[in-house]
């Protein structure tokens, strides 16, 4: 074998020089400013103070229950969803696969300016949705001013968005589930629902753990959302830790205390993905 | 028996997936409603649902705003730039990962991955120091170049590389080709599916980037759509006509690039590698 | 390898051509010719290009470009480079007043001090709060732009329908009885508010009693009496079902064009939005001033406006104080950015031009402009400070807690103490 040691590094380099220097650098840079403050427009070290005063700050404390509630209830949510979207577009006597794939993918692809500005118009008091709600013979929901009503209004608006993306990838690895499988258990009897829970989920467990973990870091991290929906009211019902750490930087000024907080973001995200695998018991 | 029941299924199956189309879409076809009728019209009891003759207005209205033209180039050239070269990048690198084993594999994968998991917020501020030490703000490099080594990007294609037969690669080694020629001729051309997919992520996170272009970019002639789209909120005097035809706007070359590339995307997005 | 000899030479080319094409911004070039670049947002943009042409006249060599930005991206961008040392900024901003003094204490080598260059002299041509908000340790480092002073926006047709005349309203006791009998014969509600994400009416009302969230010394003061009062207002007009809950600023405009509210509480600047949004109505508007809380009490107030800040760190900061002086001091300016753009100006002699004495159409032939002119004069000063941002975020909790029941006093104080907390500073006693 002429295989030469160089060559694999002659591959990676490209993306391992840009990376360090565009990626790399700036995440270090911004665990350095973890450890200081500003006094008078100057960063200064103060050792693990910002560290210290998470732990007191009752705002940051609230981020975190808020931040865990939306992804205890969103991600399974979006997930179970997708699931069954790729099941019912993976079935054999649907036509239109093509057409019905891209609908529900394109949500994805819209921009968070633009998808904003649509749903906040549509999620006011008197807005689209109420009006048709109201059509209908319901009442009128609070979307957005009510502490039960914004976190719905988040979950809903995050599952409008990324379900189609996750059904996507869960189409993707339905292909390759062995036909016998379910051939099997036609034979056997067992029905739709039966063999969607017994042959379908398992056989995509790593695929739903793939999903999972994704979600569970852009959760972790969210702020497009409650940003523009919600603006993390009423009364910080809907502040994310994602939004405090913009607000603490750019609006409070204190780029310090915001790099602690994008740290802690780090390693519950961290703590989050490793239980995640041990739970799925992937040893991979 | 048999046939009722295929019939109930087909049209409870139809029936969700109808649903399902309607509520994907309503916001798309609102906002294109909006972009064809007057400023206040969004506001309307009951709400406008039907296609106003407003739209040429809006567009001449947004173009002397933002200037169409100038945006759309900019968008173009930046997010094709920076998927073009992104994709390349990141396949070379996914190669090596996949059909390589070297010191400090696992550990530098491992980096990539681990990397996603840093809030961007964190990184603006020593990104925007680098950036204006080198001269390089407003400039098209700026934004192009920060996320060109992209992770989920890499790993993707990564998960593909994986299933390409090792045997053929030494096939072609004894063949006598060089490295460069077995994954410029041989592996890549097989990828395409994955290339497809790949593409479209670039794709989509360049084309809706939002805050890095917006702190990068100074010049109005140098704006993309989505920081373009944000300059119509002023304090108090928003054209609603205007932003949604913008939105309009931003949305259709984004759909275009999907859809050109999308009867790729299914086999492409994990290739066979996440079975196990 | 040579297809991928060729790709590299592209991405170089490619680069270059990049490279190639960004602008060089040195200071002045050699032909005495000078650039400035200012950051604004929406119709200020417009009325800086203009001011800038009527500047040429006397300063052939001086130019500017303004780039639009959002009104909140241009803070995002203004933090960042400011927070990077300095790099990156354009000469001029437009900061809104109530976050000048954040900015100040958050960057004090951030921006220039404008005493130095000889602003002093135009003080007695500003309404004292704009002086105060514009200055820090009695020098300026803003010149006062646009004000917003407070008005009640109200709909002709619906205080009509209700028998009710305008003129009759002096206290909020007395618009308060008017509203119960306009949303009992239209069923409209009175006035508009989004009452879970912000707080402008108890903003001005706070204004209007003379206190704000901070004193003038930096302490926290949202447990005085009269905050309380004020919140106790609300919350009465909450309690008849006088409030139309609206969904942020797009809640406002569709309350404005769907006629579901019969007054909307804002500063002048909404007179745009007014005759942007709602064209099917024109004419059937009017402004009164916000209501007092007591018979012959103040009426003045203000919500919003803004000041132009020239930075530190801009090589041309001499020539960019020159161009703002221009452009704030000088009343020909100033009426054209109120004729054109709708900005209502702070600079007292531009009073004296004709569109103040102008009978609006839109407004059912009320001149509305003297209305407000003639308020400046009494507006107190807002004490915002560097925690307004911090102090917005708790009223507001504190004006939804009042929303979702809780006694004003109870829910006041315990913002003002989550307030003492997150900022460190005193809280006054009462």
């Amino acid at each position: 074998m002429k295989n030469k040691a160089y060559v694999p590094y002659f591959f990676i380099a490209p993306a391992v020089i840009l990376f360090s220097v565009f990626m790399l650098y700036p995440i270090l840079y911004s665990f350095v400013m973890s450890f200081q403050t500003s006094v008078g427009g100057i960063m200064e070290f103060n050792g693990i103070e910002n560290y210290k005063r998470l732990f007191s700050d009752e705002i940051f404390l609230k981020a975190l229950k808020n931040t865990f509630i939306l992804l205890i209830i969103q991600v399974p949510i979006m997930i179970f969803l997708a699931l069954v979207l790729a099941n019912l577009l993976n079935s054999s006597i649907l036509k239109f696969k093509g057409l019905f794939r891209v609908t529900f993918f394109l949500p994805a692809v819209t921009s968070l300016v633009a998808y904003s500005i649509i749903f906040s118009i549509m999620l006011m008091n008197d807005g689209v949705i109420n009006q048709v709600l109201m059509s209908l013979g319901f009442g009128a929901i609070p979307w957005l001013s009510d502490p039960f009503w914004a976190k719905a209004s988040l979950v809903l608006a995050i599952t409008w968005r990324w379900c189609g993306y996750n059904m996507i990838i869960f189409l993707a690895a339905l292909q390759n589930i062995p036909d016998q499988l379910y051939e099997a258990a036609d034979i056997d009897g067992a029905s739709r629902f039966r063999q969607f829970f017994s042959i379908t989920i398992p056989q995509l467990k790593p695929v739903i753990l793939f999903s999972a973990v994704l979600s569970t870091i852009g959760t972790l991290q969210l702020f497009d959302e409650p940003y523009t929906l919600t603006e993390g009211g009423p009364s910080d019902e809907t502040l994310t830790i994602g939004m405090y750490l913009y607000q603490t930087g750019f609006r409070y000024f204190d780029f310090g205390y915001a790099s602690t907080i994008a740290y802690v973001i780090v390693i519950l995200v961290a703590i989050m993905t490793y239980f995640q695998f041990k739970i799925a018991g992937d040893s991979e | 028996m048999k046939k009722r029941n295929v019939k109930v299924r087909k049209f409870g199956l139809y029936f969700l997936l109808l649903v399902g189309a309607l509520i994907s879409l309503f916001p798309f076809y609102w906002s294109a409603i909006g972009a064809t009728n007057e400023s206040g019209s969004m506001f309307t009891k009951p709400p406008t649902l039907i296609p106003g003759n407003q739209l040429l207005e809006n567009m001449s209205n947004l173009n002397e705003q933002i200037g169409i033209g100038r945006v759309m180039f900019n968008s173009l050239f930046i997010s094709i730039t920076y998927t073009i070269i992104a994709l390349f990048v990141c396949s070379m690198a996914s190669y090596a990962f996949a059909k390589f084993k070297f010191k400090g594999r696992d550990i530098i994968f491992t980096i990539f991955l681990l990397s996603m998991m840093v809030p961007y917020h964190a990184t603006i501020i020593p990104l925007f120091k680098m950036m204006a030490s080198w001269g390089w703000l407003n400039q098209y490099q700026a934004v192009i170049l920060p996320n060109i080594a992209y992770p989920f990007a890499i790993f993707l294609m990564r998960q593909n590389m994986l299933a390409f037969p090792t045997a053929l690669i030494e096939a072609s080694r004894i063949d006598g080709a060089s490295e460069w020629k077995i994954f410029y001729k041989v592996v890549l051309p097989s990828m395409k599916p994955a290339l497809a997919a790949t593409a479209i992520f670039l794709f989509m996170y360049q084309w809706n980037s939002f805050l890095w272009p917006l702190i990068a970019l100074s010049s109005t002639d140098m704006y993309t759509f989505p920081v373009a789209l944000s300059s119509l909120f002023g304090l108090s005097r928003i054209d609603y006509g205007q932003v949604m035809t913008g939105v309009t706007l931003a949305t259709v070359p984004i759909i275009i690039f999907f859809l050109s590339l999308q009867r790729y995307f299914i086999s492409g997005m994990l290739g066979s590698a996440l079975k196990e | 390898m040579k297809k991928f000899k060729i790709i590299v030479l592209m991405i170089m080319a490619l680069s270059l051509f990049v490279v190639g094409c960004s602008s060089s911004d040195e200071g002045s070039s050699e032909d005495g010719k000078v650039e400035l670049v200012a950051w604004a947002w929406n119709v200020n943009v417009g009325a800086l290009e203009d001011a800038m042409t009527m500047y040429q006249e006397e300063n052939p060599n001086i130019s500017i470009k303004v780039e639009d930005i959002g009104r909140s991206d241009v803070y995002d961008k203004l933090s960042t480079g400011l927070a990077a040392g300095g790099v990156g900024l354009p000469d001029i901003v437009l900061v809104e007043d109530d976050r000048i003094q954040s900015y100040l204490e958050a960057f004090p080598k951030g921006f220039a001090n404008l005493s130095e260059l000889g602003f002093d002299q135009h003080k007695q041509n500003f309404p004292n709060f704009k002086n105060e908000l514009a200055s820090l340790n009695d020098s300026y480092y803003a010149m006062p732009f646009d004000a917003g002073p407070g008005g009640m926006f109200y709909r002709r047709s619906i205080f009509n329908e209700a028998g009710v005349d305008v003129d009759s309203i002096e206290t909020w006791d007395d618009f308060f009885e008017a509203g119960k009998e306009i949303k009992e014969k239209t069923g409209v509600y009175a006035m508009s508010l989004d009452k879970f994400k912000d707080d402008p009416t108890f903003r001005m009302m706070l204004n209007q009693l003379g206190i704000f969230y901070f004193d003038e010394a930096g302490n926290i003061d949202l447990t005085h009496p009269k905050a309380v009062q004020a919140m106790e207002m609300i919350k009465k007009f909450g309690e008849a079902d006088l409030i139309k809950d609206v969904d942020g600023w797009n809640g406002t405009v569709s309350a404005t064009v769907d006629g579901s509210t019969a007054a909307i509480p804002f500063g002048a600047w909404y007179y745009g939005t007014i005759i942007d949004q709602a064209k099917d109505t024109a004419g059937d508007w009017g402004v009164f001033l916000l209501p007092a809380f007591e018979e012959g009490g103040n009426r003045a107030s203000n919500l919003g406006g803004s000041s132009f800040m020239v930075l530190e760190a801009s090589k041309k900061k001499q020539a960019a104080y020159e161009f703002m002086e221009f452009f704030t001091t000088e009343s020909d300016v100033q009426i054209m950015a109120m004729k054109d753009y709708g900005l209502f100006p702070s600079l007292s002699s531009a009073y004296e031009a004709d569109i103040f004495t102008e009978e609006i159409e839109f407004f059912g032939n009320q001149p509305i402009w003297k209305l407000f002119a003639d308020e400046m004069a009494d507006v107190e000063t807002p004490y915002f400070t560097k925690d307004f941002s911090i102090g917005l975020d708790e009223a507001i909790k504190a004006q939804a807690s009042v929303f979702n029941g809780e006694d004003p006093a109870t829910a006041l104080q315990e913002s003002a103490n989550r307030l003492a907390d997150r900022t460190e500073r005193e809280l006054n006693q009462y």
